[in-house]
């Protein structure tokens, strides 16, 4: 068995994806590759006497690398040094394509492209001679429809035949302006001396790069000494000017290989142009936008309410049937309250998670939320943050943890540290039952305007801390709005599931453990030292409550309040429960409350806001922390949340003292 | 010239010149969006516009637009 290592490169939206899925099918893992958020998928595929090993990576335009997923695809190419690389390209967007290709050519790496969707060009009358094309690149090139799983064999024998010759691959070169190919040859010549330092790199490529702009290549050769002929006597204005004639040249070629191989027979109807112009209307774009929005969250949550409450429902019978076992009431507890309780509390949030990817893969798929992302970006950009931070603020109100893995598809880093500080602020589904339980006792009547309140403060501490980071930490605008927006596409059910199936599992195995592990250490914080009741003020969570409880003396928190804001930090809607527990029993919990003498409805709001504002909890703790990749980051996060909702709070308890007391 | 941002829905117009230099004017180079290449405007929103380059659509911020100076086809 002969192992071949390919690496799966494009353009995105070609269908890259989808041809990773016809290859390896159910064989595949996801790698994630250290201090990078950003996945490269790996899979197998076995043929004959060969196993191919696949590697998926993101989607780039080109090799220069500015955001984080460009960079792992263009270190992936760069160094990993695979067997073959693999192109695919958009049979109805090919001089697009070609781009790419012109630089992924000139690796020197045997090349094959898979050239998808070649079923929509035939209906849209662009006619491709296959031969022609493989003649100017010299390179195979095979007609895929990956969707439908055609011409898959026909690309891995493609695959395993460039890897089994044995002369060196000569692909088409580009052909450069004089100017340029002079001072290539000249750098060339130099770096040949030290063709150590450039790993696979052959000396002629490192120089195209060079010339190209490759700042990484450049400062690596310079800290190792080394002074580039030409390069380094260029100033910034001339150095931009090459950069450009490469930029060009590669055009050209590009424009080149398309006018003699692809030939467009009909006339081009452009319904989409229409579609485009009321979907992104001036007006009409953002009420589109809301209720489409609205449609996906109302359909997210009552198609998974059936679900958790099924699993509400197995787990209490999994808890009774613990508790009717004659056995250690230590254990018991610790079945039934830690185990079975833990893992209650991440799997009944599963349900409507992986509803809410599955829809926004549809969404995705069809090309609309490209189309939201320009519509929001005016209204984003005024807030100092980038249209596609949106989508996660969205995600937000449904739970933080997928909203803040969201944050990915932001180029800029601090674009996305901004994003994932305030995504918190978002109330999230699980800090209703707090707000319902409190509103209820201590407002009655206007409970409905109380709650609304809340949401709206989340989303101005949301702007005003956005505002603030942008001003302040993050000097300057945001990085500027420019992006493709795909052609308008049926989705398919087959990969929005795969999608779906993907991120759900990686919330499971990510949020998962954390949730379980942190449920655990609060079991055992509520039932030590042995013997006491569960969560009782003897209690060590109990004796915690009540050494911290000083610090909320401004606040007007008794202690079990505090204990109950300890336990949130598992998740917020621990709260109700845990109070529950500290007021004798949730059955009679309401009117405890109310008849509770160290209460007020000024002290409930005052709960109420604290609970929206005060950290995220440890599920979306644990997301921060893997997202933006530093210890450091996590705990400004942390900390701002805690000062923010102290000091909202505080305020929020004295005008509501003053206004109620008047 | 004008810059981009000024141009209606509708409009056909050849880039003259890219202001600046940078990671923009870079990301827009390596989307096609280089001097010579004509641009149809099929959404303008504000100062920011969505921009169709053969088959291939941009949406392009008021930051972006603004850098991209063209020239109208009549």
């Amino acid at each position: 068995m002969k192992d071949i290592r390919i690496l799966l490169s494009g353009n995105p939206n070609v269908g890259k994806t989808t041809l990773f899925n016809a290859l390896c099918g159910v064989h595949q893992h996801t790698g994630n590759y250290p201090g990078v958020t950003v996945d490269i998928k790996e899979g197998k595929r076995q043929i004959n006497n060969h196993n191919i090993i696949v590697s998926d990576l993101p989607g780039t335009y080109s090799l220069s690398a500015f955001s984080p997923d460009e960079q792992v695809a263009r270190d992936a190419l760069l160094t990993s040094n695979p067997d073959s690389i693999v192109q695919i390209i958009d049979a109805t967007n090919i001089e697009r394509n070609l781009f790419l290709t012109t630089q992924l050519l000139e690796i020197g790496i045997p090349m094959v492209i898979a050239l998808n969707m070649c079923d929509l060009a035939d209906e849209q009358g662009i006619s491709i001679d296959i031969e022609c094309l493989e003649k100017c690149l010299k390179v195979p090139v095979v007609r895929i429809v990956a969707r439908e799983g055609e011409g898959i064999d026909k690309l891995t024998d493609a695959i395993i035949s460039v890897t089994e010759k044995k002369t060196a691959c000569k692909h088409r070169e580009i052909e450069y302006p004089h100017s340029i190919t002079t001072h290539l040859s000249e750098i060339g010549d130099y770096l040949s001396s030290s063709a150590s330092l450039l790993g696979n790199l052959s000396p002629k490529y490192a120089a195209i790069r060079l010339m190209e702009g490759d700042e990484h290549l450049e400062k690596m050769l310079h800290d190792n000494g080394l002074v580039i002929p030409f390069i380094d006597k260029c100033d910034p204005a001339e150095r931009d000017g090459i950069a450009e004639d490469v930029l060009l040249a590669r055009y050209r070629t590009a424009e080149e290989i398309m006018t003699c191989s692809v030939k467009c027979t009909m006339g081009r109807v452009m319904p989409a142009d229409l579609i485009d112009q009321v979907l992104t209307h001036r007006i009409f774009g953002i009420p589109i936008f809301l209720s489409c929005m609205w449609f996906t969250f109302q359909l997210t949550f009552s198609a998974s309410a059936p679900f958790a409450v099924a699993i509400e429902l197995i787990f209490g019978y999994f808890t009774e049937a613990i508790n009717s076992i004659e056995m250690n009431p230590f254990i018991r507890s610790f079945l039934a309250d830690g185990i079975i309780g833990g893992i209650g509390s991440v799997l009944v949030f599963v349900p409507s998670i992986f509803i809410m990817f599955l829809l926004l893969s549809i969404l995705e798929d069809t090309g609309y939320l490209a189309r939201a992302a320009f519509v929001m970006d005016r209204f984003m950009h005024s807030m100092g943050l980038h249209g596609r931070s949106f989508i996660p603020f969205l995600m937000g109100f449904g739970c933080n943890v997928p909203a803040i893995m969201a944050t990915r598809t932001l180029q800029s880093r601090a674009d996305r540290i901004i994003t994932i500080i305030t995504i918190p602020f978002m109330s999230c589904a699980a800090r209703l039952p707090v707000y319902v339980l409190f509103a209820g006792v201590f407002f009655g009547a206007v409970a409905g305007n109380v709650i609304f309140f809340l949401y709206i403060l989340g989303i101005v501490v949301a702007i005003v801390t956005a505002l603030a980071f942008r001003r302040f930490v993050f000097k300057g605008e945001p990085s500027p709005f420019i992006m493709e927006l795909p052609p308008y596409r049926k989705p398919s059910g087959t990969a929005a599931g795969i999608h779906m199936w993907y991120k759900g599992r990686e919330y499971l195995k990510r949020a998962g453990i954390v949730i379980f592990g942190g449920v655990l250490v609060v079991w055992a914080l509520a039932s030590l030292p042995a013997g006491v009741e569960y969560g009782s003020a003897e209690s060590l969570a109990g004796s915690l409550g009540q050494l911290l409880q000083p610090m909320f003396t401004p606040l007007g928190f008794n202690w079990q309040l505090v204990v109950a804001l300890i336990f949130g930090f598992i998740a917020k809607e621990v709260v109700v429960g845990s109070l529950g527990t500290l007021y004798g029993g949730e059955d009679i919990l309401e009117s405890s409350l109310a008849a509770d003498p160290t209460l007020s409805p000024a002290i409930a709001l005052t709960f109420m806001v604290f609970v929206l504002l005060y950290l995220p909890c440890v599920a979306a703790l644990g997301v921060i922390k893997q997202e933006i990749g530093s210890l450091k980051w996590t705990a400004i996060a942390v900390g701002y949340g805690i000062i923010t909702a102290y000091i909202v709070s505080f305020i929020t308890l004295h005008l509501a003292s003053f206004i109620m007391g008047a | 010239m004008v810059p981009l941002s000024l141009m209606r829905t509708g409009d056909k117009v050849v880039v003259r010149n890219i202001q600046g230099t940078g990671h923009l004017a870079k990301t827009l180079g390596q989307l096609g969006i280089i001097v010579g290449i004509e641009l149809t405007i099929i959404q303008k929103a504000k100062e920011s516009v969505i921009v169709r380059i053969g088959e291939s659509r941009y949406a392009l911020g008021a930051g972006a637009a603004g850098m991209v100076l063209v020239e109208p086809q009549l």
